[in-house]
């Protein structure tokens, strides 16, 4: 429920009084344009998740003296990085106070001797990046959404990197952060004393608690992360298979080379290439009788990638997997990587193209459960197609996770055309969710690899999925947000509260 | 759930639908899900006919939502305000569709616009994928239609308002502040160049050109006649009209459009030169809309025809410039119409120079902050602007930054007097080059 007006005028005078004016915004337009993220979004309720107020904080100071308001007056207060995630962290459920982090996007220190930087959560990894190429350096952080994903939304969200194989996910590179809790006390939160430590065994392991909260335990605010050489020389390699069988035991296969440079590798099912065929005007066409793709990427120096390269080719062809060269690799890797595969137009049962929202719904599979998970997701979303136009099955991928080659994030991609969303459709799409995350459990896996599993349907098996885990989540949550002001109705967490929360 | 033989046949026959190939692998049920928004109700006629025209071109910004345009954005990298993003600029047309906002709720936050075309280069819709489906994304044409609507709608910014009247009573840009402008005036800058009037070939000169930063022109003009090529002045040049569409006061600027027109057919012209580019795109885009297949003018970008001239030897330049420069590329050349090899081959061209070059595809993301009416309505935003741009041109040790658009030069050489880095213009650099004494202003006091 919104604040009445008189709570919203005090509150406005509270936050007008300790920021400048053009820190709070609330007009309609900045307040609409805070409510949603790229996943699906129930349009048709668009109204339910505008916020009451956003506030542009420029410091930790900034954020301090929100979230201690917001704690003092019992306003929900959501924070907001670059609003790119795929689980809703950043949409508000209970309108409130929205921080957007955006302007606190300094680089306050490169330290090249130990090879780390300390940022303001509001940069973005792309722009970062320009700057640390002038000293050689990068910052490996590589989700699908590079281009305008924040860093603090990627501590948020404990997302995963494209080429985290070869250097570690968003939970490996942010080596330490300040953080505000929901009470407003500052913690700076890393391996032991934090700063650009990267190993310790002093106390319990504080770090991954405050990341991949969806905003539930408060906001982090500046981050030391760890930085990497710049690769001399990448490959990317793309592979076609006459059937998915041969690419699944193919990307199998790499993944336990034991390859040093290998940075990952991703697995297009026989959907996936059916989608881009006809969807992606990107797409280099291919004979019809591909039917699955693979391709790798290697990143180091150029003389280990070429040994590299050359095992990992090898390995290709044994499984049956015929190189496509090298304009289509580097081409098509570019734009996998830079634009993520997603026309973002599907197509109606009879063909029409319309515009759909893209939405992947991931979880962690191991591998020898991937070909039965991807029968059973695209069932489900078959399923859904056979009953409405809303929705259209856009394939699946799979990404490995380091040199192991247990864990792929999987992910199946659903158009869904939101022109023509109503109650009805959300409801089939709600239902679908929990379906795929009950395959995934099923299976043994987790409901999430990379974006989150707080999202409406997938959210109600968590408790399943973490067992006495989840009581500790209440426990924790109750304990740091006494008053649940922290992006209320999140992960069921309003259950640690009497009553079922606010 | 079971997997049925029914469901097995569909995973292993995924195919494209309305392809014809067999039909679909299972049997649709009728669609009783899909459901079309409702109407907005009491909207008028006219922004009824704005949002039949921008519902999908919105939507497909809106389903995406993805955000790649965010950190290209000029105004976004200064204002870090997320109601000012190419993305916020679309998702408010979906908010007006279903009756959230109204114009008078948004149209000062398409104020923060430069139109500088960024956002439509780095979306996903658009990227490498050109305009297969009619899908791509049109942020400056959005941003123009809002505009245009809140005008028709009598919701006016102050400055805008302002320019646009003084632009239509002096049929010039108030570019001068309180120095008026006047038609008697708009030749003024080719003092003793003895140019003609009419003639097949025509060489419009801007407002900021014609009254501001003379030097252009001249420099333009004196290129051209070394290199023997016949032209001469309108009879009576109005503006082009372009700001005041950009701004979305279109009446006035089809006014202009006409005016120009008949001016060029009264005095036999064939082609226009164009040495700004603001006016290539009005020209190119906006006066082909305006008269359709009506309009038979030649439109020449002059940066493009003395590249030609460079290489075919009517040009030599021979006097060396000792300048370290980079190139700022004009967002209206280089995002909006794909123009940027020439303006190099002119700089290589000049001896003396030492070049650091930085990609045109980096430059995406640069900006004078000139563009789309920003100057006027929020100049300390365009301030800001260029100030990161001659920030960008500090990190690589140059004297000098130049550019090949007189709108941005202002700003960029007020921001690069505090960075001490010259802000020079590409024609006026090719002319001294080639010994021309260039004359004029070039808004520095040089």
């Amino acid at each position: 429920m919104s604040l009445t007006a008189d709570a919203l005028d005090h509150l406005v005078s509270r936050l007008q009084g300790v920021l400048r004016a053009d820190q709070v915004l609330t007009s309609k337009a900045d307040r609409f344009n805070r409510a949603r993220t790229p996943a699906p979004f129930p349009v048709h309720r668009w109204s339910e998740h505008v916020p009451d107020v956003v506030v542009l904080p420029e410091s930790t100071d900034d954020v301090v003296t929100v979230v201690r308001l917001a704690n003092e007056l019992a306003v929900p207060i959501v924070p907001r990085d670059g609003g790119t995630g795929l689980t809703d962290g950043a949409v508000p459920l209970r309108h409130g106070i929205l921080v957007d982090v955006k302007r606190m996007n300094q680089i306050h220190e490169i330290d090249l001797d130990n090879r780390t930087c300390t940022v303001g959560v509001g940069i973005n990894m792309l722009k970062l990046n320009e700057v640390l190429g002038r000293y050689g350096l990068i910052y490996p952080d590589n989700p699908a959404s590079y281009p305008c994903s924040l860093v603090g939304g990627r501590i948020g969200t404990s997302g995963w990197s494209l080429i985290g194989s070869r250097y570690g996910h968003t939970r490996d590179l942010v080596l330490s952060f300040d953080h505000v809790l929901p009470t407003g006390e500052v913690m700076h939160v890393g391996d032991g004393i934090g700063g650009n430590i990267t190993r310790s065994s002093s106390g319990y392991q504080l770090k991954h608690l405050f990341m991949g909260h969806q905003g539930t335990l408060g906001i982090a605010t500046r981050a030391t992360l760890k930085l990497f050489p710049k690769p001399e020389a990448e490959l990317s390699p793309f592979f076609a298979f006459s059937d998915y069988d041969s690419a699944h035991r193919c990307v199998g296969a790499l993944a336990r080379a034991g390859v040093a440079t290998f940075a990952g590798a991703v697995l297009f099912d026989e959907w996936k290439v059916a989608y881009l065929r006809r969807d992606d005007e990107a797409y280099i066409p291919q004979p019809s009788d591909v039917k699955a793709l693979v391709c790798t990427a290697l990143y180091g120096w150029e003389d280990e990638v070429r040994v590299g390269g050359k095992r990992l080719l090898r390995i290709t062809r044994e499984h049956g997997g015929r190189y496509l060269g090298d304009e289509i690799s580097e081409g098509d890797w570019a734009a996998r990587h830079d634009r993520y595969a997603t026309p973002l137009h599907g197509r109606t049962r009879s063909g029409q193209v319309v515009p759909m929202s893209w939405h992947c719904e991931d979880a962690s599979i191991s591998h020898t459960n991937l070909p039965a998970v991807t029968r059973a997701w695209h069932a489900i979303v078959t399923e859904l197609r056979r009953r409405t136009d809303v929705f259209d099955d856009w394939g699946m991928f799979a990404y490995t996770n380091g040199a192991t080659g247990i864990d792929y994030l999987t992910e199946i991609d659903v158009g869904i055309w939101e022109q023509q969303l109503g109650e009805e459709a959300w409801r089939l799409w709600v239902q679908a969710k929990r379906d795929i995350a009950a395959v995934t459990l099923r299976y043994r896996g987790s409901i999430s690899a990379c974006h989150g599993s707080c999202r409406e349907g997938e959210v109600d098996l968590v408790p399943e999925e973490l067992g006495r885990g989840y009581g500790v989540m209440l426990d924790v949550k109750r304990l740091l947000d006494p008053n649940n002001i922290m992006n209320p109705g999140k992960y069921g967490l309003d259950r640690a509260y009497e009553g079922g929360g606010r | 759930m079971t997997e049925t033989d029914d469901q097995r046949r569909s995973l292993a026959e995924p195919y494209t639908p309305g392809s014809g190939d067999g039909g679909e692998p299972w049997d649709a049920q009728p669609d009783t899900v899909a459901v079309a928004p409702p109407a907005a109700p009491g909207r008028d006629e006219r922004t009824v006919e704005f949002l039949a025209e921008w519902h999908n071109g919105s939507y497909n910004c809106f389903s995406s939502g993805h955000k790649f345009c965010r950190e290209v954005c000029p105004v976004v990298q200064v204002t870090r305000n997320e109601s000012w993003s190419p993305t916020a600029f679309h998702a408010n047309v979906v908010a007006m569709e279903r009756g959230h906002l109204d114009v008078a709720d948004v149209a000062a936050d398409y104020v923060n616009c430069t139109q500088c075309g960024a956002c439509e280069l780095r979306c996903p819709n658009t990227l490498f994928t050109g305009d297969f489906y009619r899908f791509r994304t049109r942020t400056v044409d959005v941003v123009k239609a809002m505009r245009a609507l809140a005008v028709d709608e009598g919701v006016h910014q102050p400055a805008w308002q302002r320019w646009n009247a003084s632009t239509g009573e002096r049929t010039h840009e108030p570019v001068l502040g309180d120095t008026p402008v006047s038609q008697e005036h708009v030749r003024d800058w080719a003092d003793g160049l003895d140019l003609p009037i009419g003639g097949e070939s025509i060489l419009f000169v801007d407002c900021e050109a014609a009254f501001y930063r003379t030097s252009v022109p001249r420099a333009v003009a004196q290129i051209l006649q070394r290199a023997g090529y016949e032209f001469g002045l309108m009879a009576e040049q109005w503006c082009c009209g372009g700001p005041a569409a950009e701004m979305g006061y279109t009446d006035q600027a089809r006014r202009f459009a006409e005016h120009n027109l008949a001016d060029w057919r009264a005095t036999g012209a064939r082609r226009v030169l164009v040495l700004d580019p603001h006016d290539y795109i009005s020209f190119t885009e906006d006066y082909p809309r305006y008269f359709g297949d009506d309009f038979d003018i030649e439109v020449v970008l002059v940066v493009e025809l003395f590249a030609e001239m460079l290489g075919d030897g009517r040009l030599r330049p021979d006097v060396p410039i000792e300048r370290t420069v980079t190139y700022h590329d004009p967002c209206r050349l280089n995002k909006r119409k794909g123009i940027w090899r020439e303006p190099r081959e002119i700089l290589r061209a000049i001896p003396g120079l030492t070049f650091h070059d930085v990609d045109r595809v980096t430059q995406w993301s640069y900006c004078s902050g000139a563009g789309g009416g920003l100057a006027i309505e929020k100049p300390e935003l365009t301030a800001a602007i260029s100030a990161r741009r001659i920030e960008h041109a500090a990190t690589l040790d140059v004297d000098t930054l130049v550019s090949a658009c007189p709108w941005s030069e202002r700003p960029l050489t007020a921001a690069g007097a505090e960075a001490s880095i010259d802000v020079v213009d590409l024609h006026e650099l090719l002319a001294e080059s080639l010994g021309i004494d260039v004359g004029g202003d070039a808004g520095t006091g040089r």
